[in-house]
């Protein structure tokens, strides 16, 4: 029974280094779902993401003159990349991780693996995040060109960090939906990133803390020095804890997001008319 | 033949030993959407050993399906159990994935990857070390006749090209129990006949198969018993030999016997 032997042996390996053989298979379906990424239609929107947020820099300056002023250009760009091209990418590469496998009746196959599904949410997470923050990234580039502004190092900076924290805490958030309504997952993240991100988020209460929004908009605030300048209703809308404490609770979110989403993922079963 | 009600039904035409299969009265009943209960599968026992395939009949609707998908672990049973290769599917669902391979209908090989990436992605999801891997896939390639495509992108694979792909894909973890749902419903008749022979190689390894289907004349003389379900139930069961009527010159014939009755 060599079959029986074998089994067992790779059995006992994936027992024994669990984190390991984990990782292994997250990193095989990352690299999968960058490839099935590449398309030309998926570059073309890509770059449409791209170029948008500079197109909008540019429009800007034409009404107000350039160069555009630092805080000004600054909130433009934060609001168009961090968060507009950030959200959109994710939704198009997060959201569908469940509904595009039960699509090409891949699921199964990969479910029936014994890392399949946890390595499918993880794998895809780290696909999603390496390019949004890759589109994110190159659409940065030409905004703060166009823009003109002053201290022009001081503005990427701040906003690459946002990118990769807005990346890494909304890919996390549209993880859920992805694996509680695969069907729906996209209209379910719009409404989640509407309701959560942008109207709780907002809110000067408790619930604001579970939000990546309050975290982008503490940090922004604080790379940009603008604290102090703040009329006293805005500081409401920010958290004042160190940048440290604030990238420290979009990981912590982040974990606990995914962890869930993994959970549920783990459990969730599809009948066979779903699962093709 | 034997029904489920017959007291002789677990013993009929099976070999000895601890099976490599076991279900245990399984159950599965979906809620539809206008609140009544579909009973996809309700009471279903049978036993498959080590060195033996047994086909899984019944029309569509059957709860055949059903059935393979709790054995692969990708459905809840709603009572009953099953184990496989020793290890129950409810206690420990990710010892069952380690120890079965699951072949279906439709392939869902990633168009993108050739056959040789596409074996290697899915042994890594099983922590397979990348040498064993290397050494396994390329056994496979050779074995699976799959040598002179192995780097083609699977889209421009034929449909039965893509099913041996995904037979490589099923084998790639060395697993000791084999369940295909439907294997040769999208191939030709060549392709099925080769997928087929394979099988009986892979029997002859030692390997218990399970292998449900639509096309009886196809598998008539290839399994070693016959499990027949009709409306989630095991209508009969047994060997060729047990299941026909002296009437009778086919499997075909007992089935319809079987699901009118």
């Amino acid at each position: 029974m060599a079959a029986v032997d074998a089994a067992d042996a790779r059995g006992r390996h994936a027992e024994d280094q669990p984190v390991v053989s984990l990782l292994t298979s997250a990193v095989t379906i990352a690299e999968f779902q960058l490839r099935r990424m590449l398309t030309r239609s998926r570059l073309a929107v890509a770059a449409i993401g791209i170029l948008f947020p500079a197109a909008v820099v540019a429009a800007v300056g034409r009404t107000a003159g350039f160069p555009i002023e630092r805080d000004l250009a600054a909130l433009l760009i934060y609001a168009l990349v961090p968060e507009a091209v950030c959200v959109l990418a994710l939704l198009v590469t997060m959201c569908p991780v469940v509904a595009d496998e039960l699509e090409r009746g891949t699921w199964i196959h990969v479910a029936v693996r014994p890392n399949g599904r946890r390595a499918m949410i993880l794998g895809t997470f780290a696909a999603a995040v390496i390019w949004t923050v890759s589109v994110g990234t190159l659409a940065l580039i030409p905004a703060v060109l166009v823009s003109g502004t002053e201290e022009p190092m001081r503005v990427f900076s701040v906003m690459l960090g946002l990118i990769v924290l807005s990346a890494a805490g909304r890919g996390a958030l549209f993880a859920l939906p992805a694996v509680i309504v695969p069907k729906r997952a996209m209209v379910a993240s719009v409404g989640l990133a509407l309701v959560v991100e942008y109207l709780a988020g907002l809110l000067p209460a408790v619930i604001n803390q579970a939000t990546v929004s309050l975290r982008l908009r503490s940090l922004l605030v604080e790379g940009m020095g603008w604290r102090r300048r703040l009329p006293a209703e805005v500081q409401l809308l920010i958290d004042t804890q160190p940048p440290s404490v604030q990238v420290l609770a979009v990981l912590v979110l982040v974990t606990l997001l995914l962890g869930l989403a993994v959970v549920i993922a783990e459990r969730r079963q599809f009948p066979p008319s779903e699962e093709i | 033949m034997v029904t489920d009600q017959d007291p002789r039904a677990a013993d009929v035409g099976q070999p000895q030993g601890l099976p490599a299969i076991d279900v245990v009265d399984l159950v599965k009943h979906y809620q539809a959407r206008d609140g009544s209960v579909v009973r996809a599968v309700d009471g279903v026992s049978f036993n498959v050993h080590r060195g033996e395939t047994v086909g899984l009949l019944g029309a569509n609707g059957a709860g055949k399906t059903t059935l393979l998908r709790m054995l692969v672990t990708l459905l809840k049973p709603t009572s009953g159990t099953a184990s496989v290769d020793g290890v129950d599917i409810r206690e420990d669902p990710l010892g069952v994935r380690r120890r079965i391979g699951y072949v279906s209908a439709t392939t869902g090989v990633p168009d993108r990857l050739t056959p040789r990436e596409t074996l290697i992605s899915y042994g890594r999801l099983h922590g397979i070390p990348t040498a064993e891997l290397e050494a396994s896939v390329e056994r496979l390639v050779g074995a699976l006749g799959m040598t002179s495509y192995a780097d083609r992108p699977s889209g421009r694979l034929s449909s039965g090209q893509r099913q041996r792909v995904s037979l490589g894909r099923a084998l790639v973890h060395e697993p000791p129990v084999l369940v295909f749902d439907e294997p040769t419903a999208a191939v030709d008749l060549l392709g099925s006949r080769e997928l087929l022979d394979l099988l009986a190689q892979l029997r002859s390894e030692g390997r218990a198969i399970l292998l449900s289907t639509h096309r009886l004349h196809e598998i008539e003389r290839r399994c070693d018993r016959f499990v027949i379900m009709h409306a989630g139930r095991i209508v009969a069961r047994g060997t060729r030999e047990e299941l026909l009527e002296p009437s009778e010159d086919s499997i075909e014939d007992a089935f319809y016997r079987a699901v009118a009755s």
